[in-house]
């Protein structure tokens, strides 16, 4: 009787030790998909704001982090978009919009960009930002130069399907921002906060005037590689800037070019 | 760059074929490796045409450490190059480990999470260290150094988690850059012997204890300050020998050599290490105001054909995704012989594991 009482209490327990081992292997499985999830979201996020803002967040579920730091603004834009959209079918204008973002973005993330916004059919990329770089600057030449590669290529696409061609207008300008996250309860959002993001923006509406694609800023020429061929445009007066901005064209580089490097400074704060 | 946490599954990520084939190894060097580690592990007739990298992997895997604790070099490799997404070091470390009795579970915790996994205060506070030291985004400073001493890590050990970040830096950059195919460990820990070989593979591995060394003399060659930062552990010899070994191979020129690390340098904000790649950059002839034009511009006229491709490639490789790096070194190195290639990436690796143990000089000196 004793034994057939021990019998079924051992029987018992290796049920529940044998119920609760697929509990704790069931528990693992969803632990390990969780875990998955979360590193996806870790680096998914880590293009979107520097790591220790990632970090923090992650830590505490908020950044309180905010500081100045210089960084390279640029500001593209369509030319035209808005005729050009009242023209188009809104799937066509979406899918034609979809595929410029698409390969702009491309550019600027090859040359260690970071699309910070699209804004309507504009873009606000920002390089040194989320990771120090001292080429901050080369790199958002680089970048423009690419964009206007890849447009080419689109544009090419375009009008093999009968689509009007895409002209795009593309600002830099180098100076110091407020970076943080930035938002409300609702919204949130790593951010940047300061005159340099302004007049990269007025620098691009000046592609227009001056019938380029691609112009920067003096402090942006001031450090910028030698080798990028540059043009000089009139001073203008543009809103929020004292006196007459004196803006370049960046026309090519050329990197077998043996110009000498421009002496650093003069920057202009932005 | 290095990503934020490098994916769970490591062993699919995206890896390319091995840059360079297999090749015979001079006998007195299979000797030696097999003398020090017990196997001839399957790096070795990839690297062979360069001794010094040989030495310095058969070196580092030694674990080069007095003040650490015993476990700490292996729990840190396999946390590293999980975050630096290196799939031959992940594979590898987590064999060695599973060699050593480490449960698959443990491994899975550790790297998913190592904040919930069963350590002393200290270690936990060690591998956070060592693992900001490795991303270096940005390179941390004495506050983070002091806070691993408060949790309980003597001051020396500290030191050494800076050196041990700088062996897995190289390690790992040799490894991803070259795409080294997995280690044949890693089919031998999931093989039907391995329960019963396990005893004898592990009491061949087994971490020892290693007494502190007098330092490296003479210590007279570049970076020396480095080196002496790192007071009598036994990673300052090591240390020494893999500067020597760079510097005196014939096969790159010391100027380009030198500007490699001083791109590296340049990229992680390390003064000290960019002030000695100018010096030796004066040493061997390149003017000043040619280093600022380079600097600045990753390129110009004073640049060989060779170096004005090595230069711009050498900043790439401070933070990267396995894949894209892969493909640039195929870009890159696309018409340099197996040495030369094997050479500017042993280079590289080393200047970016300099560039991050240079904390060390910041740290207060360790009480001997």
């Amino acid at each position: 009787m004793l034994w057939a009482i021990l019998t079924v209490a051992v029987l018992i327990v290796l049920l529940q030790v044998r119920r609760s081992r697929r509990t704790v292997a069931a528990l693992e499985r969803r632990l390990e998909v969780a875990s998955r999830g979360l590193e996806s979201l870790q680096q998914a996020f880590s293009h979107f704001a520097p790591a220790e803002v990632v970090e923090e967040i992650i830590a505490h579920g908020v950044s309180t982090r905010s500081e100045k730091k210089e960084i390279t603004v640029l500001f593209a834009d369509l030319k035209g978009f808005t005729a050009l959209g009242e023209r188009l079918e809104p799937e066509v204008l979406v899918r034609v919009l979809n595929g410029y973002f698409e390969r702009m973005s491309r550019a600027i993330t090859a040359h260690r960009g970071h699309v910070s916004k699209f804004l309507g059919d504009g873009i606000l990329a920002l390089f040194g930002a989320l990771e120090a770089n001292p080429w901050q600057t080369n790199d958002a030449a680089h970048a423009a130069l690419a964009m206007r590669t890849a447009l080419a290529d689109y544009n090419a696409a375009l009008r093999s399907e009968g689509l009007p061609p895409l002209a795009v207008g593309v600002g830099i300008h180098r100076g110091s921002v407020v970076a943080g996250v930035i938002g409300s309860a609702e919204l949130v959002e790593y951010g940047v906060i300061g005159r340099a993001v302004n007049l990269a923006a007025r620098v691009q509406t000046l592609t227009r005037a001056f019938a380029v694609d691609v112009l920067v800023t003096e402090a942006v020429r001031d450090v910028l590689d030698q080798r990028f061929r540059l043009a000089p445009m009139p001073a203008t007066e543009v809103k929020g800037v004292p006196g007459p901005l004196a803006t370049f064209a960046v026309e090519a580089f050329d990197p077998t070019s043996d110009a000498p490097a421009r002496p650093a400074g003069g920057r202009q704060s932005g | 760059m290095t990503s934020m946490a490098a994916p769970a599954a490591l062993p699919d990520a995206e890896w390319s074929e091995c840059l360079l084939p297999a090749g015979p190894v001079p006998r007195e060097m299979a000797r030696e490796v097999r003398r020090a580690v017990g196997a001839l592990p399957g790096w070795v007739p990839r690297l062979a045409p360069s001794p010094w990298i040989v030495r310095a992997f058969r070196d580092t895997i030694q674990r080069p450490a007095a003040y650490l604790p015993r476990t700490f070099f292996d729990l840190g490799a396999v946390v590293v190059s999980q975050d630096n997404s290196c799939r031959y070091c992940y594979g590898a470390q987590r064999a060695v480990m599973k060699v050593l009795g480490y449960r698959d579970e443990y491994l899975d915790r550790l790297v998913r999470d190592f904040h919930v996994v069963d350590l002393p205060p200290g270690e936990r506070a060690g591998l956070d260290y060592l693992r900001r030291l490795s991303r270096a985004d940005p390179r941390p400073g004495r506050a983070e150094s002091e806070a691993v001493v408060q949790a309980g890590l003597d001051r020396r050990a500290v030191t050494e988690i800076a050196a041990v970040a700088a062996f897995c830096t190289f390690n790992n950059r040799v490894a991803t850059l070259l795409a080294l195919p997995p280690d044949p460990i890693e089919s031998l820990v999931r093989g039907p012997l391995f329960r019963f070989i396990r005893p004898l593979m592990a009491r061949r591995m087994r971490p020892r204890a290693r007494p502190p060394e007098p330092p490296p003399q003479p210590n007279d060659g570049p970076l020396a300050a480095l080196v002496t930062a790192l007071g009598d552990s036994p990673a300052a010899s090591v240390v020494r020998r893999m500067i020597e070994g760079a510097w005196n191979s014939p096969v790159l020129p010391r100027r380009t050599r030198a500007l490699l690390l001083a791109v590296v340098a340049r990229a992680l904000g390390c003064a000290y290490s960019e002030g000695e790649a100018r010096r030796l950059l004066a040493a061997e002839g390149l003017e000043g105001s040619h280093v600022d034009e380079i600097l600045t511009h990753l390129g110009s006229a004073q640049l060989d054909r060779r170096e004005a491709r090595l230069v711009p490639f050498a900043r790439e490789t401070v933070r990267y995704q396995p894949a894209a790096i892969q493909r640039r070194v195929r870009e890159t190195c696309d018409a340099m012989s197996r040495e030369e290639t094997l050479e500017t990436i042993g280079t590289v690796a080393l200047a970016n594991a300099l560039c991050r143990m240079s904390v060390v000089l910041d740290a207060p000196r360790a009480a001997g």
